[in-house]
């Protein structure tokens, strides 16, 4: 609304003037070099070889104030009227934006230029030229600001001297920054100047800093601007100069990576600027005009200033590089771009002048994971050089160059095979950047050893396996040191929709210097559904530190389990809610509360120790077990869930009959798992006695994976075999009748012994009947034999 | 919130002992107000780009000009009247800028310069206006009595229908908002880069009141001032000062997150306007 209201108001007025003045007049415009000095809000760029702070590196307050010095010259030489609100880079200078409003206002000026450079501010990198008015976009404050803008940003736009990523931006401020309502940018609010802020570049991305340190860059952008308000102001045809101004690269070596940090490049800016070249200017005559010479500040930038219309010969010169000439044709007041991309002097053929592997008869074989890498005297041909590469036995591979083309790569796509004899032959054709080939074939030999890929000695969950639901921990075990470098982003597991699982990063345990084998450790940071079929994905890229990896891609399905879930049937004999009266030699037992029920499980923190039978480790049962129902008898079923250490030892359970003179191993499978599991077992056939639990053995064998380790048990569990529980053993009763035991039974009863607390067989009889007339009392067990099978029965006497 | 805008309660030489809001519910946003010397006057610059004049007696407003350009440095003439300037462009995108006077009275305007290209200023003198252009200007009277205004680095004080100019700091960038003292022996100014200057009418430094803006005399020992930040692109906080006319002596008088910009005083009292162009009137007593 306001604008109408302005224009009408212009209308009038013009209605109104009755002689037309303006040719007389000179335009009056108010140069702002936005912020000033060397301070927090003035912009440092931190780029090679400048540090933080530094007042010759990268400040867009020093670039700004070399573009609004540069317009000033220009508009002043095309006889513009000028004010500007500094002329150096101080502290002092940044004055308030209130100030610099009041001080353009005070000035009269016709318009105003705030002249910055913009920065995305996040890891994103952009470059285009931005250009901001107060108000909403299309409807600014005052009148014709966004006329200037659109009569400046195409100026800025058509510069060939930068890398554009996208086309330009004209805004409304308070359309671009909603969140600040109507306060703006504050030069533009309250300045009734027909007011522009313009973000020339963006000096965030890399290669613009460098730009931006040029004073030929800066006083382009000045020129620029100084078009965008000949148009503005239909002056275009008033100034018979013209401007020649380029970039100068190298036409195929590219730009260093210097900074700290590797920064984004685009375009053209991946090609070297450079230095120190000199450009002329040359009439028809070959006369020199004008010349400069590009700076040392990674930019490559030329300018020829203020130059008559006509044609001319641009000649780049540089040692290191072919001289290189370009016509072109000056235009009054008309910028004219002209891009150099000199050929470097490749003097002499190119030669390999390094290679690896480096390796004679007689020497180590080579890893066959070894990348082969020839360096060149020179930058080289890609094309003409890989085609000139053989390697016998042929090799699939890809090739990759560094440093310009001076370093080519080969890296086989698998590895190579092991113990065999290769020969590289790079044939004489192969061509430097300038197109000369080598004088010669090279020749280099290399022998590989016996070992190309990773071996997997163990993984968790392999397949099949079943995994408790909670946070469970996966582990690939190689036979070599692991390379760590983001080696978790190489293992997945996936559910059966697809998705990706969450590992818990903070938990992730790698191999360290020193270890058996190489290992990544590392649990999910979520719970998995028992019952659900999961996916572990070991990439293929899984590597070692010398760079052997895996054979393939391993796809391991596993599924979740609740290890806690019910057994119906199953009688339990010990919660191990206490660890008191077990033992384990030298290792420490204790009660954990990680448990799987109750408050507590038993936790064996152990070491094997070798002895006659390998290396083992022994947890005994304390006394109180030996009671009846501690017993087991063939047939019976064991249970017991165990907290895995993937540890790859054997697990027994230990059955002892007889006071140990007789021990029975039932096994209960190797530790080839984290996590809780439930292992049930049938304990076979039994000899002669009474067994009872009696503890753990953990065996490693001969030559164990692991020698030490923890483990936990939690709730030990047994189920009779049919027909066979104690007193209900063939419908067995046991009654202490007189002087007598008397057992009785559906068939027929071999014998009766009887048992002390300390698990001694004190007396006994074949048949039903036992005479315990000279039996102290107290309480006894009774062993009774039925039909080959043992029950025991509590008695008092 | 109004509360919170002002500092609280008495600092140990000044007491905010009031605070209002002005034209709340009829005018918002207001921006640049300008109070006259009696204090019962404001312009102020509406959202839609009108100058109109608020009467803080009987509570009425009035158009003074449409013009967007209008309301931004309008001021009081000692004869009651309002001058301002308006602008507009040619085909050729020239700014022209034209000064008008506007009598309250009549409610009736008048332009006074033609159309000039360049810096046409509406300048309050203690008899009368003027508006000082680059052409012919224009006084309201032979006898406007005294003024004081700036023009790029240097101060204009008329005194006694004498001009006299000074230039008594340096400063490469300009001087701006010259304001006189009430009892005319004064003019305080800001020199951009240095701060704000008072000094006397043959040009000799007073005193030196530090980095704050658009000073305005609130009697003849004291003066407000704005103390504004900003990052380079937008405001990050402003806020009004007192500040002793000699020097020795300052307080706030709003906190720096109001935003307060523009503060004028007149009769007494202080008007300011927030970003968000809300008006406020505070009164306050100096304790000496």
């Amino acid at each position: 609304m306001k604008k109408n209201l302005l224009q009408s108001a212009m209308m009038v007025l013009l209605a109104a003037l009755t002689v037309n003045v303006a040719s007389a007049q000179q335009p009056h415009v108010y140069i702002n070099p936005g912020h000033g000095g060397y301070d927090s809000d003035d912009r440092n760029m931190v780029i090679y070889p400048f540090t933080q702070g530094d007042s010759a590196g990268s400040w867009e307050s020093k670039s700004n104030l070399r573009k609004g010095l540069a317009l000033r010259e220009i508009l002043q030489n095309k006889g513009y009227k000028t004010s500007i609100s500094r002329v150096t880079n101080t502290t002092a200078d940044d004055l308030a934006l209130s100030t610099i409003v009041a001080l353009c206002n005070q000035s009269g000026a016709d318009v105003f230029y705030s002249i910055h450079s913009n920065a995305t501010g996040t890891s994103s990198v952009a470059n285009f030229p931005m250009v901001f008015y107060r108000g909403y976009t299309g409807s600014p404050q005052i009148a014709n600001a966004d006329v200037l803008a659109a009569d400046l940003e195409p100026y800025l736009y058509a510069s060939t001297n930068t890398v554009w990523t996208s086309n330009y931006q004209i805004w409304g401020d308070w359309s671009f920054r909603p969140e600040w309502g109507t306060q703006g940018y504050g030069v533009l609010r309250g300045n009734y100047a027909v007011a522009n802020l313009s973000e020339g570049s963006f000096h965030d991305y890399i290669p613009e800093a460098y730009r931006l340190l040029s004073f030929y860059y800066c006083w382009m952008e000045g020129w620029n601007i100084s078009l965008g308000a000949d148009k503005y102001f239909g002056r275009l045809d008033q100034f018979d100069k013209g401007v020649v101004t380029g970039n100068v690269r190298d036409d195929r070596i590219k730009r260093l990576q210097e900074c700290a940090q590797p920064f984004i490049v685009y375009g053209d800016d991946n090609l070297m600027p450079i230095h120190s070249a000199t450009v002329r200017l040359l009439d028809g005559s070959g006369n020199e005009v004008q010349r400069c010479v590009t700076d040392t500040l990674r930019n490559g930038i030329y300018v020829f200033k203020y130059v008559e219309p006509g044609d001319y010969t641009v000649e780049v010169s540089e040692p290191s590089h072919f001289t290189q000439t370009a016509a072109v044709t000056v235009r009054a007041n008309e910028p004219t771009y002209q891009n150099f991309y000199l050929k470097r002097v490749r003097d002499t053929p190119p030669v390999v002048v390094d290679y690896s592997p480096v390796w004679n008869e007689g020497d180590p074989a080579v890893k066959c994971s070894e990348q082969v890498a020839l360096t060149f005297n020179w930058d080289m041909d890609s094309v003409t050089t890989c085609d000139a590469f053989t390697l016998d036995p042929p090799v699939e591979g890809t090739f990759r160059w560094e440093d310009s083309y001076y370093r080519l790569i080969f890296t086989p796509t698998d590895a190579f095979d092991v113990n065999t004899l290769y020969t590289l032959t790079l044939k004489r054709s192969a061509e430097h950047g300038g197109g000369t080939p080598m004088d010669e074939d090279f020749v280099m030999r290399f022998y590989t050893q016996h070992r190309n890929h990773l071996e997997e000695l163990a993984v968790f969950p392999y397949e099949g396996a079943p995994v408790h639901y909670k946070t469970p921990t996966v582990e690939l075990r190689v036979d070599s040191m692991l390379n760590t470098y983001n080696l978790f982003q190489r293992l997945r597991v996936l559910d059966n929709a697809g998705n990706e699982l969450a590992w818990n990063k903070r938990s992730i345990k790698y191999n360290k210097k020193g270890d058996d084998y190489g290992y990544i450790r590392v649990p999910l940071v979520s719970n998995i559904v028992p019952g659900q079929d999961y996916t572990l994905i070991l990439d293929v890229d899984i590597a070692d530190t010398a760079g052997i990896h895996l054979p393939a891609e391993r796809v391991i399905p596993f599924k979740g389990v609740d290890a806690g879930a019910d057994k119906p049937g199953m009688e339990v004999i010990d919660g191990f809610e206490s660890a008191d009266g077990y033992n384990c030699s030298n290792n420490t037992i204790t009660a954990s509360s990680e448990r799987l029920f109750g408050s507590k499980s038993m936790q064996v923190a152990y070491a094997l120790a070798s002895g006659m039978d390998g290396y083992q480790a022994t947890v005994t049962a304390p006394g109180y077990l030996e009671s009846l129902s501690h017993q087991y008898a063939s047939g019976d079923t064991l249970g017991i869930h165990v907290w895995g250490d993937m540890s790859m030892n054997n697990l027994y359970a230990i059955l002892w009959a007889d006071d140990e003179a007789c021990e029975k191993q039932v096994a209960l499978g190797k530790i080839d798992y984290h996590g809780w599991r439930y292992v049930e077992v049938p304990v076979g056939e039994l000899p002669e006695g009474d067994f009872r639990f009696a503890g753990f053995r953990i065996d490693g064998g001969e030559d164990p994976m692991c020698e030490s380790g923890t483990i936990r048990f939690d709730n030990l569990l047994k189920k009779a075999s049919s027909g066979i529980n104690e007193a209900r053993l063939a419908n067995m009763q046991v009654r202490v009748a007189g002087d007598y035991i008397v057992v009785s039974a559906d068939t027929w009863v071999q014998g009766v012994e009887l048992i002390d607390v300390n698990g001694r067989a004190i007396k006994s009889a074949g048949g039903n009947c036992l005479n315990v007339a000279d039996v102290e009392h107290g309480v006894y067990l009774v062993r009774v034999h039925i039909n080959g099978r043992t029950a025991t029965h509590k008695v008092a006497i | 919130m109004l509360a919170a805008l002002v500092m609280p309660a008495m600092s140990q030489e000044v007491e905010v002992t009031s605070q209002r809001r002005l034209l709340d519910g009829v005018e918002s946003p207001a921006y640049y107000p300008v109070l006259n010397a009696t204090g019962d006057r404001l312009l102020y610059l509406t959202e839609a780009g009108a100058l109109k004049c608020y009467d803080l007696t009987d509570n009425v407003t009035q158009v003074i000009s449409h013009d967007y350009v209008a309301g931004h440095d309008a001021c009081w003439g000692g004869d009651g009247k309002v001058y301002y300037v308006t602008q507009q462009a040619d085909e050729n995108h020239l700014v022209y800028r034209t000064g008008h006077c506007y009598d309250l009275a009549t409610r009736q305007s008048i332009q006074v310069t033609e159309p000039q290209h360049g810096a046409v200023r509406a300048v309050s003198a203690t008899r009368g206006g003027a508006l000082k252009a680059p052409g012919r200007g224009y006084a309201s009277s032979a006898d406007i009595g005294s003024a004081a205004w700036t023009e790029q680095n240097r101060v204009h004080v008329t005194v006694g229908g004498e001009e006299r100019v000074f230039s008594p700091v340096d400063c490469w960038a300009g001087y701006l908002w010259a304001s006189l003292s009430p009892d005319g022996q004064r003019v305080a100014f800001f020199a951009a880069g240095k701060g704000i200057v008072v000094i006397d009418l043959r040009g000799q430094i007073l005193a030196m009141l530090g980095n704050y803006e658009m000073p305005c005399w609130y009697n003849n020992d004291y003066l407000v001032a704005q103390n504004a930040k900003d990052d380079g692109h937008q405001f990050t906080s402003s806020q009004i000062v007192l500040l002793k006319a000699d020097g020795t002596w300052q307080s706030e008088l709003t906190r720096p997150v109001s935003m307060t910009m523009q503060p004028t005083c007149g009769g007494g009292k202080i008007v300011y306007t927030t970003i968000d162009g809300l008006l406020y009137e505070i009164r306050i007593n100096i304790y000496e």
